[in-house]
């Protein structure tokens, strides 16, 4: 079977396609504005990428696909919810949750009048079954971090209480996107087809493609489409052509070539979610040749931030400041931006005694569109300082094997932009668990404790200035940019999220202009 | 009657011509057979040796970002990637005859996650497989009617031109011309409640794109096996006896062409299978193919094997049925 060039052909094709595509568009043209008053009714067809072979059901599995988030995510509520530009965490089934003085317990109280879809109340037992089954997971300590399944208790029937191991300030952020809510004892066998308490009950599923019908008692508030039907999708060029030809009317996360393609036409929408992507070049501080300040300060000077978010994101995302978590609320946005200097670039490596005559390996994978042409795009800018980079390109699977957290210099991406404090505690603090810059700042680490521990908004603030500002100074993360998540919609659909990341999926307060 | 007892009679007494012929042949569709299945294991045992050379494997393509290395490792060994390959090879394929095609990396059964798939794509592979043969017959012997002439230089340049087509290249002129300009159809496939594509035209653009090289392919056969026969004494006497045309290449020429046509349009289901990963992919048609491609992302060695295995089994039985053709038509000749 001649396999190699079917795929060549394949991914050859699609680019193909796309290229004839974007030349058959018709004038330029603005997608109508969003307005009006929500109306009711209405099924929302949307397409949503996955594949076959890795669909997963269960809530609290992992879900390497997005239709089947999707699904799980209208289906099943969290606790909390990712929010705006004010606040990154919101109320869902639980409508308030407040931290004892010394931010260790936390208490959750659930929404009134929450149930499942079969009418039965929510309790915190309930609650409490789901939150140990997750934390039960191979991934639970990770998504549960600091908590142990001993420390989910239940306090009567509408209070769930979590105790961190530490002081955590930050510990509702951490239950906004797998603490799905499932009846107590549904068994494993069920987990597919059980009542949820979400926005929408399930009608029928069925590989990866499903339908939903509005939940008419959802706690929450009115929900305005009668329907939703996903669509799984192997492929965005796929995606693209059903929704160019009216298929469907949302294609979630559908990229910035779509995006190109889509721009010319008056009857799609190109709806923006800043920050929805980072991918920050990774040097490792710990040894090899990034191992000094002066050496990563110079990398940072030495991209052009402006060209890589034109050239790599087609235009489609913004410059950032080497800081992660650029959508936080607590932003530093007014900490200087590092702009392109080269004289002082070429200065701080002479200063480190750094070896000009060496070519350096950036290593880099395809696993997300852009990644493998930033690390391209950056080796040519740094050749105008003379410093020589060679480019690796890896497959997934031996990245993260020999390269991921062992590596001098490579490249990564990070989906939730919307915590600074959610990256200093997985990436950046002495030990924590994918430190990949093997970094560990003392002065960085005081400032981290300080914010989990202050319960004191302004005075947080303040901490997490000062934590910002050491990660911008010299950590060895270089990030030049944040890519937008895109969706393409038709013009009649309203009220679609704009948040980054999983926010994507809450399409609760959508609704179909007539 | 019995085939013991045609074999009784083989032993006992000069047997009937008739006997013979069908002792043969199964003699022979049992070697044929025999071999047949040998090929297939040796191709299983390439498929399961080409996937342990692919860098990563199905614990670390399938893993959690962040996964930590013992995470890694442990799930190896659930899945049972720590031990050798041909072990594993070994108890899947011993495992093979009684039905079971093993358990994927996700822990699906096999067989279940291809069961949905699987009709579909027969559907796709069926229908593509039939409007060929007829296209081509058509094709082939309308140019045959006039050696040389308009039609026969026509058909004979864009046969060409199709078979030199790949099937994306006709998936993506498809998608712009029926769909994206004119919007006649939909440009990919959605499935209702049962898994099946929501309505019969979303079938008909993956139908042609598989359709229009395999034809191209199949045409020229045809018309070479009938220029074959045309040379042949029986034919040209048939010809010289003024016998109409259309009953010269129908009566005289096509009975005799059936050996050659029939092998050609065999490969042509291999050839229809592979093109079902592309085009499957391409207009989101759920089928074993986009199972395949996904597969393979993932290393998922029991679910490639058991793909192959299945179109295997197909195009064997296929071929197999290309061979009864051809021994029936020769022995009908002999």
């Amino acid at each position: 079977m001649d396999f190699s060039r079917r795929q060549a052909l394949c991914t050859g094709g699609g680019l193909g396609a796309a290229a004839l595509l974007a030349a058959c568009g018709g004038g330029a043209g603005t997608a109508p504005a969003a307005g009006g008053s929500p109306r009711r009714g209405g099924t929302l067809r949307v397409g949503a990428l996955g594949r076959t072979s890795a669909i997963t059901r269960d809530p609290h599995g992992t879900q390497g696909n997005e239709s089947d988030y999707l699904v799980i995510a209208l289906v099943h509520d969290t606790l909390t919810a990712p929010g705006g530009k004010d606040n990154n965490t919101v109320a869902r089934l639980a409508s308030a949750f407040t931290p004892s003085k010394d931010l260790r317990t936390w208490r959750f109280t659930l929404a009134e009048g929450a149930a499942f879809h079969d009418g039965t109340p929510v309790t915190a037992d309930d609650v409490v079954w789901s939150l140990r089954r997750l934390r039960g997971t191979p991934s639970g300590a990770a998504r549960l971090p600091g908590i142990t399944a001993g420390h989910i208790t239940a306090d009567g029937k509408r209070t769930v209480v979590l105790v961190s191991d530490y002081a955590n300030a930050e510990l509702p952020l951490l239950t906004r996107l797998s603490t799905f809510v499932l009846k107590k004892d549904t068994p494993d066998k069920e987990i597919p087809g059980a009542p949820g308490t979400g926005p929408f009950k399930l009608d029928w599923y069925r590989g990866g493609n499903a339908r939903l019908l509005r939940n008419t008692d959802w706690y929450g508030g009115a929900v305005h489409l009668d329907a939703i039907e996903v669509t799984m999708f192997q492929s965005p060029q796929a995606m693209a052509n059903a929704m160019l030809s009216g298929q469907i009317d949302v294609a979630s996360n559908a990229g910035a070539v779509a995006a190109r393609t889509a721009r010319a036409r008056r009857d799609v929408q190109v709806v923006r979610r800043p920050d929805d992507m980072a991918m920050p070049i990774v040097m490792r501080t710990s040894g090899g040749p990034f191992a000094d300040a002066r050496v990563r300060e110079a990398m940072k000077l030495l991209v052009d931030r402006e060209a890589m978010v034109r050239q790599v994101l087609s235009g489609y995302g913004s410059v950032a400041n080497d800081i992660l978590g650029t959508g936080d609320p607590a932003y530093a946005g007014d900490l200087p931006q590092r702009r392109r200097d080269l004289a002082r670039a070429q200065r701080l490596l002479t200063d480190a005694g750094f070896d000009f005559s060496r070519t350096y390996q950036l290593v880099t994978t395809e696993d997300v569109a852009g990644l493998a042409e930033s690390a391209t795009l950056f080796a040519s800018q740094a050749r105008e300082a003379g410093v020589r980079i060679e480019v690796v390109k890896q497959e997934s699977g031996a990245f993260y094997q020999k390269t991921w957290l062992k590596g001098d210099f490579y490249t990564n991406y990070w989906g939730t932009n919307d915590s600074v404090v959610f990256f200093a505690s997985k990436t950046l603090t002495t030990g924590a668990g994918q430190n990949e810059t093997d970094w560990s700042d003392q002065e960085f680490d005081a400032a981290y404790r300080k914010v989990l521990a202050t319960a004191d908004r302004t005075a947080r603030t303040a901490a997490l200035r000062d934590l910002q500002r050491i990660e911008h100074d010299r950590s060895g993360y270089l990030l030049w940019g944040m890519a937008d998540g895109i969706d393409l919609a038709a013009p009649k659909v309203r009220g679609l999220p704009k948040l980054p990341g999983y926010g994507r999926v809450q399409l609760e307060n959508v609704w179909l202009a007539p | 009657m019995t085939g013991s007892g045609a074999l009784e009679d083989t032993t006992r007494s000069v047997p009937e011509p008739a006997v013979r012929r069908a002792v043969g042949l199964a003699a022979r569709l049992a070697a044929v057979l025999a071999k047949r299945v040998a090929l297939l294991v040796v191709l299983l045992a390439v498929v399961f040796a080409a996937i342990e050379l692919l860098p990563g494997d199905a614990a670390s393509a399938t893993s959690e970002r962040g996964e930590g290395a013992a995470g890694v490792a442990a799930r190896r060994r659930l899945l049972g990637l720590d031990r050798p390959v041909w072990e594993r090879f070994r108890d899947w394929l011993t495992a093979l005859p009684t039905g079971d095609l093993g358990t994927s990396a996700r822990g699906e059964r096999v067989s279940d996650l291809l069961s949905a798939p699987l009709p579909n794509t027969l559907l796709l592979g069926s229908t593509a497989f039939v409007l060929t043969v007829l296209a081509a017959l058509a094709l082939g012997t309308w140019a045959a009617a006039r050696p040389k002439g308009v039609v026969d230089r026509v058909v004979d340049l864009t046969s060409t031109a199709a078979f030199a087509l790949p099937e994306f290249v006709v998936a993506v002129g498809l998608l712009l011309v029926l769909s994206l300009w004119t919007g006649w159809l939909p440009a990919a496939t959605v499935t209702g409640a049962d898994g099946t594509p929501a309505g019969w035209h979303m079938l008909v653009m993956p139908v042609l794109a598989l359709t229009v090289p395999q034809t191209g392919w199949n045409t020229r056969i045809v018309r070479g096996a009938l220029a074959d026969q045309a040379a042949t004494p029986h034919v040209a006497a048939a010809r010289l006896d003024g016998l109409p045309t259309r009953q010269v290449l129908l009566r005289h020429a096509l009975p005799g062409a059936w050996p050659a046509i029939a092998t050609g349009v065999a490969t042509s289901t291999g050839m229809l299978l592979g093109g079902t990963v592309v085009v499957e992919t391409l207009f989101n048609y759920p089928g074993i193919g986009t199972v395949l491609a996904g597969a393979v992302a993932d290393r998922d060695t029991p679910v490639i094997a058991a793909v192959v295995a299945c179109s295997a089994a197909l195009i064997t039985v296929v071929l197999l049925l290309a061979d009864l053709i051809r021994a029936r038509t020769l022995g009908v000749r002999a």
